[in-house]
């Protein structure tokens, strides 16, 4: 017998592919270890059996009848649940959207489905992906498959608790502001970010859409990297007008070696409110790395970081409040009943439908965007973003990845920050791509000597070379023997294979 | 200057959003420590500098070919609406004093 979460992804398609298993034992092994590990993680706001055997019944299908299987096939995936999947309820973990039913597939969904990954359920988040612990869904917290009592990060919490728990070996999520790369870092699993434009979102419901990327979480670097050629199978989507191009094999150059290339860093951040001594020893691992394999590390500068906070904090909520403006109860969405006006019925199904922080982010966005105050911040930020694109560029010209945190402490305690604006700080090391839409990726670097919780690194590119970006995190991950791990607490609670 | 409650109320308003007065208050004291820390944007000189609205530059329209192609099927765009008629979203008058929907 051999536990389901021993198996990374590449080789549950490979045991598919070669019939040592079928994709329906695969999916009742997913299946029933979520069902032993689910009580004590909380990551799923849905689960669908009926639908993930309906879908592992058609890989072995096409098995059988000697077609062509996918890069997936088999591959048990939940995804977050800002993502529509027809036969689900897409909730983005709020009161607005508790019954909306997914009309159509999401391309992204679609995407993975096609290369023969089987959907198991929807992932817990942060409500409409507005925070960095999960904390603000609207149905239940996830817990940190590491310790319990802990975040397991947000927005996209769900997804990363659910792959460091051993419940399936690929999700996907969706990163704003850091939602894939900091709760990736505070669980101890790969979360990238692909560049902007390099997945569609079509179909997943919107945050901030100059900002906005989704991308996979995995155990393993070369699961990411197969999730990815899944993603950008097909080329651009006509659906999504920012979607671009991207013909590139993830997997083929992954273990290409990374000797003689630069690496930079940037010791000033070192100094950033807030990094914890486990956070700085993490990275003096990451260093050691990579100059273990040959590769030069670089300083070089980013000097407007420290407005990318500001920035972002301007233009993600003028964004957001722009995109929610749309759930106002008429054609979907919570409704208040017996209003006499329209927009009595909007004020108030907003009212009753919106948690705390969608409220704030919201309101947020409006006091930017109204009359006065637009040219003094969102006009600004906008500029500070032009600041900010340039320094990346600048240090592109010197080194080929960059070195920082993902996240400035590794996972905290429920409620120990209740402030929001320190949630926010908490952003620092994340925000600043999704400004530059660069690609990055938060890599597992085992557990802190202190706490006992997974530290991690965060990994930058330029724009488009995601697939460099994921060699040089697969010298890391060799580096640091991080591969496939599962959270001891829940390694091998149900799940069987025979 | 900061933000009063009475502010807070006239976005509440334009962000169609009913604010108790308990939400009120939590939501003017939120707004004013939030944008504090928005401060660091205004201390450069930005003077001359092009703003950046996009990541992707030369992003053009995306246009397809004038073609027919499915859609959603009226049923599922209703299915997810609070009140309907017919083949129409139902709602509650528009000006006003129209009764309830």
């Amino acid at each position: 017998m051999t536990s389901f979460d021993t198996l990374t992804a590449a080789q549950i398609a490979a045991g598919v592919a070669d019939g040592t298993f079928s994709a329906t034992e695969v999916a009742r092994a997913a299946l029933d270890a979520i069902q032993a590990r689910e009580s004590s993680v909380q990551a799923f706001l849905q689960v669908t059996p009926e639908l993930a055997l309906e879908h592992a019944r058609k890989v072995d299908a096409a098995r059988a009848a000697g077609e062509k299987l996918g890069c997936l096939a088999g591959v048990p995936v939940a995804v977050k649940d800002n993502m529509n999947l027809a036969g689900t309820r897409t909730t983005c973990a709020s009161l607005m959207l508790e019954n909306y039913e997914s009309p159509y597939t999401a391309t992204c969904v679609q995407r993975l489905v096609d290369a023969g990954a089987v959907p198991v359920g929807k992932t817990n988040m942060d409500e409409f992906a507005f925070g960095s612990s999960t904390e603000s869904s609207a149905f239940h917290r996830t817990n940190n498959p590491w310790d319990t009592e802990r975040v397991p990060g947000g927005s996209s919490g769900g997804s990363a608790a659910a792959v460091a728990a051993g419940e399936v070996p690929i999700t996907l999520g969706s990163d704003t502001g850091g939602s894939i790369r900091q709760p990736a870092s505070l669980c101890g699993v790969v979360g990238l970010k692909p560049t902007y434009g390099a997945v569609s979102r079509y179909g997943v419901v919107a945050f901030g859409s100059s900002l906005d990327q989704v991308g996979p979480f995995a155990r393993t670097v070369e699961d990411a990297a197969l999730a990815m050629n899944a993603l950008v199978a097909g080329g651009r989507d006509p659906l999504d007008s920012t979607s671009q191009d991207c013909p590139v094999d993830f997997v083929e150059h992954l273990n290409d070696p990374v000797e003689g290339m630069r690496v930079g860093y940037i010791p000033g951040l070192m100094e950033a409110e807030g990094l914890t001594p486990e956070v700085r020893e993490a990275m003096a691992r990451a260093k050691a790395a990579f100059e273990a394999q040959g590769a030069e590390l670089v300083e070089i500068e980013l000097p407007h970081m420290d407005a990318a906070i500001a920035a972002y904090y301007v233009i993600g909520p003028a964004e957001a409040f722009s995109n929610l403006a749309r759930f106002d109860g008429v054609r979907y969405g919570y409704q208040e009943k017996d209003c006499s006006t329209l927009a009595e019925q909007s004020a108030l199904s907003r009212a009753h439908g919106f948690g705390s922080e969608a409220k704030r982010r919201q309101m947020l966005g409006a006091y930017l965007l109204s009359s006065g105050v637009y040219d003094q911040y969102y006009f600004a930020a906008q500029q500070v973003r032009t600041l900010i694109t340039r320094d990346y560029t600048r240090a592109f010209e010197r080194c080929d990845v960059i070195l920082m945190p993902a996240s400035p402490r590794t996972a905290f305690r429920f409620g120990e920050i209740s402030d929001p604006t320190q949630m926010y700080l908490s952003d620092v090391f994340t925000v600043s791509l999704n400004i530059v839409g660069n690609g990055g990726v938060s890599v597992p670097l085992g557990l802190g000597s202190e706490s006992g919780l997974p530290v991690s690194a965060q990994l930058v590119g330029p724009a488009f070379s995601d697939r460099r970006l994921l060699t040089f995190a697969r010298a890391l991950e060799r580096e640091a023997g991080t591969v496939n791990v599962v959270a001891p607490d829940f390694a091998g609670k149900g799940g069987e294979l025979a | 200057m900061a933000l009063s409650a009475d502010d807070v109320r006239g976005i509440a308003d334009y962000a169609r959003i009913a604010l108790s007065p308990e939400e009120l208050e939590a939501m003017t004291a939120y707004l004013n420590d939030t944008i504090a820390i928005l401060d660091p944007i205004l201390q450069y000189d930005l003077e001359g500098v092009e703003p950046t609205y996009h990541p992707i530059g030369d992003l053009a329209n995306v246009m397809r070919d004038d073609a027919e192609a499915p859609g959603l099927a009226i049923d599922a765009a209703l299915g997810n609406a609070g009140s309907t008629r017919g083949r129409s979203f139902r709602v509650p008058s528009i000006l006003g004093d129209g009764g309830a929907a």
